[in-house]
């Protein structure tokens, strides 16, 4: 282990780089406090700290933006004000606020019973996608994004991959299709026992046909046959039409994350 | 329940998720602690729901308070 130890401040503090990716902050050789930085797939590095006092939090921060090139995130929910005081004072300002929802499934609550697609349009099932056509769509809709409103207003878990690599798994994606090609889908993640939805994308030229409101009514549909009541989406708060589309159907905003930066 | 360079680590089931970002966390022992999600399962946008089984790092200054620290795939 290449152990990084640093000594500053006025109290017994010790702030230890134990790894490259984990700092810990010690008080009479307990761990008082632990930080982790980790690069996520777009190139961003996201810090955290944990500490039991302000001054554990400090000391841990002062040593990680010593140690780390900026720019530099993280992820606090805004309920938690003490959290986000303690990254305001390391000098972290708010860069994205996302609002969780959960979204109930019963057909009879969301309005979708009669959110069908539009003509010549049919929703493919998750699981049922042809990767090919899968791949083709998405690479249209991240080119999209890139031109236009760019990856700030989509869910903070939705990011942009290096370029030329798309990776679709069509067991994770419902698919609204034309006869030749695909206009939009839907991205789930079962993992855990509230489902996720994780992306609604419909390409540019089909927006205003009712296609992202048939892959909702779709697979929450499905999933209130299964016995699974809700689900849960994230929306970024500037993405008007994505909370009005979360919210017309019904679902609830639950927390707001803060993306912060520095 | 394990002792880890001075703080204790107890699993637990998540009983409430209460509107302050915190959680109520039945331990093994039968307490009830009020919890919050740690950064480092934050960052990884890791979601925490009533009846998850969590893994609770227990503050050696309030033993009411802890942090959730894990989430186990039950």
């Amino acid at each position: 282990m290449d152990t990084k130890r640093s000594d500053s401040g006025p109290s017994s503090m010790i702030v230890a780089r134990v790894a490259d990716e984990q700092w810990h902050v010690l008080e009479d050789d307990l761990v008082v406090g632990r930080g982790h930085s980790m690069r996520r797939p777009d190139g961003r590095l996201f810090i955290s700290i944990d500490a039991w006092r302000s001054a554990a939090f400090d000391r841990l921060a002062e040593a990680m933006l010593a140690d780390l090139p900026a720019p530099l995130y993280t992820v606090v929910d805004e309920a938690h004000t003490e959290l986000a005081a303690d990254w305001h004072r390391a000098g972290f300002t708010v860069r994205r606020r996302e609002w969780e929802f959960v979204l109930p499934t019963d057909p009879l609550i969301t309005g979708l019973a009669a959110a069908r697609p539009p003509s010549g349009v049919r929703i493919i099932p998750v699981g049922e996608a042809d990767r090919d056509l899968l791949r083709v769509l998405d690479r249209a809709i991240r080119a999209e994004v890139e031109a236009g409103a760019g990856w700030q207003s989509m869910p903070a878990e939705a990011h942009p991959r290096p370029q030329g690599v798309t990776l679709v798994d069509p067991a994770r994606y419902a698919v609204a299709a034309a006869s030749d090609r695909y206009l939009g889908l839907l991205r789930l993640v079962t993992a855990t026992r509230r489902p996720r939805i994780g992306l609604i994308a419909v390409l540019a030229s089909e927006h205003r046909r009712g296609i992202a409101r048939a892959l909702l009514s779709h697979v929450l549909g499905t999933m209130h046959l299964s016995g699974t009541a809700s689900a849960s989406a994230e929306a970024d708060e500037s993405n008007k039409a994505a909370v009005a589309l979360l919210e017309g159907i019904g679902g609830r905003r639950m927390s707001r994350s803060l993306e912060l930066a520095r | 329940m394990t002792k880890h360079q001075g703080t204790l680590e107890i699993e637990g089931y998540v009983v409430e998720c209460l509107r302050n970002a915190m959680f109520t966390v039945e331990l093994e022992n039968g307490h009830r602690v009020l919890a919050h999600i740690s950064g480092k399962i934050r960052k990884n946008y890791i979601r925490i729901l009533p009846e998850d089984r969590v893994l609770v790092e227990l503050t050696p200054y309030d033993l009411t308070r802890g942090r959730i620290t894990f989430r186990y795939r039950t």
